[in-house]
């Protein structure tokens, strides 16, 4: 049996049934794409060797790759997507996922260490968004958007060489990337970061429980206020868990989250979301230009 | 000793020239939402307030109609709170009838739209729940729902999907009013707002709920808001 789904990356995503298992086959046939999916399957094959209690990593059996095309196997998890898990979970399944979260972080932490990313990597990541945002024929005319850009490039100027963790990270952690299954949380879609740190996760992840971003990806109707309100839970509980622990974080974290959103906006086509992109880029210029002040 | 309060504080474009259901008269002449806390302790229970618009007072003359319902059926504790503006959601009248009369304490918020009984209502947080399985027909897109643990602890409410065979009866206990005018203020931007988002976030917040157990269920207008 082959039933064809839609996936998030551009990939081709078939459920297949082999020896009487369901098996996921996902597969690239664009030559560019190749190189990323096999590094997507061979971080996800190195995570899966790692207990990390509640939160689980789906097997990959095998990675068929040419030239032109690559197709990963990997294990089908029966799952809730994050909106049907958030409309009908009990207040004791967030508190295990906020635990869960938190556990797998301080996990891949304790694989890291500390080193200095120097500033170079942040200041040529803004050089290159820059570029980017002057090419998009959606942005290069939208002077808004270019003085965001601007602003931002002089927050990236003054952060200076960064010590932090690095060595393990997820490098996508939001919650359309994981699959819920009872208390257990498969993640899918590994990928590359530009700092393999754990902090880019904590960045991922509150891309969502602060700025809600996966669920302006989600267009079937959901109870909005529940899951602002169990994001907002989350949010907090991990903002706080790491500015208690770790001074990485507390310098870090808003600087990258700019960042972040920044690296969505280059590729920005959609005028309700770069509206969206632009409104939450000016409102962490705001939290970093008060902090600077303060 | 708690304090009843009945909100009954939607505007419906309908009501323009109908009577809101809970105004209206049973067989024997008591009005619905009077009728709606005849089945609750009376001993446990200070004050008693019904929250009504301006605008059905002045079209249908209901403050005069409850007065002559409180004297009927002996309601010497019962007041009227009449507010200027219709509210965005049955927690804002709430909010807005504990800050005008200044209510402090334990409160029972009761939907004026279905009857219960109950023998007992305790001065903590809790949910009126009712198993649907003793319903003869079930409208179960206009509930929400309570998941109830092994030890008889709210640990889920949600709005109009089945998680559970209890749904929630119409009736909702709080032990400090106060703090409930603190979790609506911090979520009175979220729209729409329903009580059970309120109490879902006390949960997420360890606040505890237990479930209170009701009997003779009677759901009036299935179809009508009543904030």
């Amino acid at each position: 049996m082959k039933l064809d789904i839609q996936g998030h990356s551009g990939c081709d995503i078939t459920i297949v049934t082999e020896d009487n298992e369901l098996h996921i086959h996902k597969s690239t046939h664009d030559a560019g794409y190749v190189p990323r999916l096999v590094n997507q399957a061979n971080k996800q094959i190195a995570a899966s060797k790692t207990e990390y209690q509640h939160i689980r990593v789906p097997k990959i059996f095998e990675v068929v790759q040419t030239p032109t095309d690559a197709t990963i196997k990997m294990e089908y998890i029966y799952s809730k997507n994050f909106v049907e898990y958030f409309e009908s979970a009990g207040f004791e399944q967030i508190k295990y996922l906020i635990g869960a979260i938190k556990y797998f972080i301080d996990l891949e932490i304790n694989h890291s260490t500390l080193q200095t990313v120097p500033s170079s990597i942040l200041t040529d990541k803004m050089a290159d968004v820059a570029r980017k945002v002057e090419k998009n024929v959606h942005l290069k005319d939208d002077a808004e958007a270019q003085e965001l850009v601007r602003r931002s490039s002089d927050v990236m100027n003054g952060v200076g060489d960064m010590v932090m963790p690095v060595g393990t990270c997820h490098g996508d952690l939001t919650f359309s990337n994981i699959l819920f299954n009872g208390n257990n949380y498969y993640l899918i879609d590994f990928l590359d970061s530009f700092i393999e740190s754990p902090l880019l996760d904590i960045v991922k992840i509150r891309q969502d429980t602060a700025y809600l971003w996966s669920t302006l990806m989600y267009h079937k109707p959901f109870d909005k206020v529940r899951l602002s309100i169990i994001s907002e839970k989350i949010d907090t509980a991990i903002d706080e868990y790491f500015t208690e622990k770790y001074d990485w974080y507390r310098r870090y974290y808003m600087p990258l989250q700019l960042m972040n959103f920044l690296r969505i906006l280059q590729y920005g086509h959609d005028d309700k979301v770069i509206a969206y992109l632009k409104r939450v880029i000016a409102g962490q210029l705001a939290i970093l230009n008060n902090s600077k002040n303060a | 000793m708690m304090t009843l309060i009945v909100p009954i504080a939607a505007n419906n474009p309908e009501y323009a020239h109908k009577l809101p259901q809970p105004f209206r008269l049973d067989d024997e002449g008591t009005m619905f939402c009077v009728k709606a806390i005849t089945g609750l302790p009376k001993d446990v229970i200070r004050d008693i307030y019904f929250v009504i618009l301006r605008e059905h007072d002045e079209r249908f003359m209901v403050g005069e109609q409850l007065a002559m319902q409180f004297r009927r059926h002996h309601l010497a504790n019962a007041h009227v709170t009449v507010l200027d503006q219709p509210t965005q959601s049955q927690a804002e009248t709430i909010a807005r009838a504990i800050e005008l009369n200044k209510i402090e304490g334990v409160v029972f918020i009761k939907d004026a739209d279905c009857y219960f009984t109950t023998d007992e209502i305790l001065p903590q947080n809790g949910v009126a729940i009712y198993p649907l399985e003793n319903l003869p027909i079930v409208d179960p897109q206009h509930k929400s729902y309570v998941a109830v643990d092994d030890m008889f602890y709210v640990t889920n409410i949600i709005e109009k999907r089945v998680v559970s065979h209890f749904f929630s009866a119409g009736g909702y206990c709080f032990e400090d009013a106060q703090e409930f005018c603190c979790y609506y203020e911090r979520l009175k931007d979220y729209s729409p707002l329903y009580l059970s988002h309120i109490i879902y976030t006390m949960l997420l917040d360890k606040k505890i709920f237990r479930p209170i157990q009701i009997d003779g269920y009677q759901d009036w207008a299935v179809t009508h808001v009543n904030q």
